[in-house]
């Protein structure tokens, strides 16, 4: 999940880190796509559970798109889409949709952006008109991108300055890759933050707010004809424009294992060792990555998890272990295992006692009754994820912005059930060296 | 990056449903006095419930901070058949999912489970519930493991606001700590305090299952009956049985950590889930910082002057009077004047300075927004819950956007003067002793 790993940054989610597993909307809900000629695509997936429909906007524009120097600014642009445009002063977007009884929210990840509001269904069309509107129609004043700025500061402060273990991991990221752009921080570094202008601002809203980078998701209580026409007259109805090629560098092979130290203020140590590896491209490496999702699944997912058997309950290494793989992200993934350390537990007996049970899984293959365990509880997750329309319209949209395509999800459902003990057996084997890995640890700053 | 952090809102709430198609709740009850409350919801092939029972960490044992958590992360964690790692197995196996948790009032069980596997979700919900294993080596276990999570959860200024503003408070009342518990007080737990609470709180009468999916209340009742039909008796005590903690003012507290913000909290005790003008103070809250981008403090503090990220405020309704709160992080050399911005916003809707216009605008977002708050099974379980424990009419979802209606301008500023004078609140700030260190970055 790009999102908390990579913006967030929150180090300590381990529940939504394990979120990252793949749950897929209902098998037999049928998503209704449409392509607009300027390049707009609509997915729709009907629900009429409750009166209510989530919409959905989501770019492909993230901080991926960001050159040297500019580190934060996709995310800052975020911000700015709130502060007005022709025909809504600042603010009164969110006044508006608030009055609708709506709730609007938005996401930046290294990836994508994405608009999002819960709405009463019978204002699904407003909705859509505002969206478009504000797409392209932006203001983008000097005097408000001023104030933002600093507000913008403020959350990097509050998310990363403030938390020692965001912090060791944003620097982890930047030790881990050298040229894939995971290794920066969504937020951005401060540096950057306190030089970007609106200059940069407008530039990015030029180059990337085009609508070929535009994905409209609806999920609930909606009519997909209906709304295949609205979009037809809002985001449809834009000129067609360049679409700029993403940034998707290939990440050079490590060369040896890496490590850094964060000395900071903070209680206690937390030791983390993130692996680049293989994301999910239907059709070329469907049992690959399904195979590294079920190994993940074993090793950090339910009750019976081995990270935590084994180095919490059983060698007490830790006092809590977790891990996150995202097979939906964009280029690579960093495959990350974290533990905290309570008091007497040594980075360095952790850290061994990890690899030890990682090489396990390379040298033998898991019982079969752990890995049917696994599978079963990510195919039952599919189930308990269509209990939110926010989670459902999340995975159709993420599918679609890094390239996958939403029309696939049930192929990963397959690739999870085709999976056997010795494919995880290969792929632990084959990527989970910590001769490719980076060990980041935050060390408690000692008083003087 | 999340443009806004979802307000925490749905606690202080926790009361709402669909404008149009409220779903009814059906309720039942068990020869042993247990009280069901269920609402259907056959779209998706799952059930979600959760047992509440009046066990929270206000039942906790002086200085023992945390004993209602650590008994429900014991009673989910093994039992008198399963250990630990075959309880795991077993679940797992089922794509079961069992937690335990605790606040302030209620000590809940919560299970979600595929239609298909009802059956045997039941049968390990009752086996946790009435034959726990208190496995001492295991109880040691999890002990270490709080405590140390508690020292991690020190870096975090929220949670050092947090149990400021409990004491501070509350002091000696059973609401004067955070139901995680601190590291010392998690220490000083054992075995027997968790099995006191146990034998005294966690019985059928007084407590609430409520369950939301795909099932019906002729299929559950049989079900229920036969494994919990032999769980018998009444709490020691019962949820309300609880006398309010005396009023405090004009206090402040400050707590000292290396970071570059100041967390600025401003606290008060604020009005119990029975209150009489719950349904106005709420609305009022809603104005002042309980409603995103739409309230007061947002638009001056945020908005207007760049001064933070997020600004908000609550309050977290209980059986008795509990925190009323304003919190907000800015960089440690601006909290003084963030801290005058607030105290002006408030100062300004205990003046009466409000508009029809602005009470409009917070009730159609309240009403509008009614449908999603409970679109899901697990909101859904939280609700009734709620509703349940805290003895609130089973019509409460239906009437719920009436009572938002009815609201009047009046009442408001009612409300208004009668929580937002500055002089009855009091302040906790976590941050740098230095006020010039937050200019470093």
């Amino acid at each position: 999940m790009r999102l908390l790993q990579k913006s967030l940054g929150m180090a300590l989610a381990a529940a939504m880190l394990l979120a990252a597993q793949p749950s897929l909307a209902n098998p037999v809900s049928k998503l209704q796509q449409y392509d607009y000629a300027n390049g707009v695509r609509l997915i729709v997936d009907e629900d009429h559970a409750a009166p209510d429909a989530m919409v959905q906007v989501w770019l492909k524009v993230g901080g991926r798109d960001e050159v040297p120097g500019k580190t934060g600014l996709a995310h800052v642009f975020e911000h700015m889409m709130f502060k007005g445009s022709k025909k809504l002063a600042p603010g009164e977007y969110s006044k508006k949709i608030a009055a609708m009884g709506g709730n609007d929210n938005a996401f930046t990840t290294t990836d994508y952006t994405a608009y999002f509001e819960t709405v009463p269904s019978s204002r699904v069309d407003e909705v859509l008109g505002m969206e478009s509107e504000r797409f392209a129609n932006l203001k983008l004043d000097p005097e408000q991108f001023a104030r933002e700025i600093r507000v913008i500061q403020e959350e990097r402060r509050m998310r990363t300055d403030d938390d020692p273990n965001s912090h060791m991991f944003e620097v982890l990221a930047a030790t881990a890759l050298q040229l894939h752009p995971y290794r920066n921080p969504v937020i951005g570094w401060m540096q950057d933050l306190k030089r970007l202008d609106i200059n940069d601002v407008r530039a990015f809203y030029k180059a990337h707010y085009v609508p070929g980078n535009v994905i409209v998701v609806v999920v609930g209580d909606v009519d997909s004809k209906h709304v295949k026409k609205t979009v037809a007259d809002t985001f449809g109805a834009l000129k067609a424009r360049p679409v700029p090629e993403r940034f998707n560098p290939v990440e050079p092979e490590p060369l040896g294992p890496k490590r850094m130290i964060a000395r900071l203020p903070a209680q206690l140590p937390l030791l983390a060792v993130v692996v680049p590896v293989p994301v999910w491209k239907p059709g070329v490496n469907d049992r690959e990555a399904a195979s590294l999702a079920v190994a993940m699944q074993i090793l950090a997912g339910g009750r019976s998890a081995l990270l935590q058997r084994e180095l919490v309950d059983r060698q007490r290494k830790a006092f809590s272990v977790s891990g996150g793989y995202d097979p939906f992200s964009m280029g690579i993934d960093l495959w990350t295992v974290y533990g905290m350390l309570g008091k007497g537990q040594k980075p360095a007996d952790f850290e061994a006692a990890l690899w030890k049970l990682i090489d396990g899984m390379a040298a033998k293959p898991v019982d079969a009754q752990t890995l049917e365990s696994a599978k079963t509880n990510m195919i039952a997750d599919e189930t308990y994820a269509q209990d939110s329309l926010y989670l459902r319209a999340r995975e159709i949209g993420s599918m679609e912005v890094v390239g996958i395509g939403a029309m696939h999800r049930d192929d990963w459902l397959k690739a999870i059930r085709s999976v056997t003990a010795d494919d995880v057996r290969q792929v632990v084997a084959r990527w989970l060296k910590e001769n490719r890995s980076t060990t980041g640890l935050l060390e408690p700053e000692v008083k003087s | 990056m999340m443009r806004r952090f979802l307000i925490a809102c749905f606690v202080l709430f926790a009361g709402a449903a669909q404008a149009l198609a409220v779903p009814a709740i059906q309720e039942a009850k068990l020869s042993n006095g247990l009280r069901v409350l269920l609402v259907e919801a056959h779209n998706v092939p799952m059930v979600a419930m959760q047992l509440a029972m009046p066990a929270g960490s206000r039942f906790d044992p002086d200085g023992k901070g945390g004993a209602a958590t650590m008994l429900a992360t014991m009673l989910a964690d093994h039992t008198a058949k399963h250990d630990d790692e075959a309880l795991a197995d077993w679940l797992d196996a089922r794509a079961i999912r069992l937690g335990a948790d605790a606040d302030q009032d209620t000590l809940g069980i919560s299970v979600t489970a595929l239609t298909e596997q009802l059956q045997p979700a039941l049968d390990m919900l009752s086996e946790c519930l009435l034959t726990p294993g208190w496995d001492n080596k295991r109880f040691k276990v999890l002990q270490q493991d709080a405590v140390a999570a508690a020292q991690k959860s020190l870096e975090e200024p929220g949670v050092r606001a947090g149990e400021a503003s409990a004491e501070l408070l509350f002091g000696g009342h059973p609401y004067g700590h955070r139901p995680d518990g601190t590291p010392e007080s998690l220490a000083a737990i054992r075995l027997d305090d968790l099995q006191a609470i146990y034998r005294a709180q966690l019985k059928p009468e007084g407590s609430v299952l409520a369950v939301s999916g795909d099932i019906s209340m002729k299929q559950l009742l049989p079900l229920l009956e036969k494994r919990l039909g032999g769980w018998q008796g009444k709490p020691a005590k019962g949820i309300f049985d609880l006398a309010s903690a005396p009023a405090v003012a004009g206090k402040s507290e400050r707590i000292q950590m290396s970071t570059t913000q100041t967390l600025l909290q401003l606290v008060r005790q604020g009005p119990a889930r029975s209150a009489p003008d719950f349904f106005p103070v709420f609305v009022m809250n809603h104005m002042l910082g309980g409603g995103g981008f739409s309230s007061r403090l947002m638009a001056e503090v945020r908005e207007k002057r760049g001064l933070v990220y997020g600004v908000y405020s609550y309050f977290v309704p209980l059986a008795v009077p509990n925190t009323f709160a304003i919190m907000l992080q800015t960089r440690a050399d601006q909290a003084d004047e963030a801290g005058k911005v607030v105290r002006e916003v408030m100062r300004g809707m205990a003046a009466g300075k409000i508009g029809e216009k602005e009470l409009k605008a917070a009730k159609d977002n309240l009403i509008g927004s009614f449908a999603q708050r409970m679109d899901s099974n697990h909101e859904r379980v939280g609700l009734m819950a709620m509703i349940g424990m805290y003895d609130l009419p089973l019509d409460y979802l239906q009437v719920w956007t009436s009572r938002i209606e009815s609201v009047t301008l009046a009442q408001v500023r009612d409300e208004a003067a009668k929580w937002l004078d500055p002089a009855a609140w009091n302040e906790v700030r976590v941050g740098p002793a230095s006020r010039n260190k937050g200019k470093q970055s």
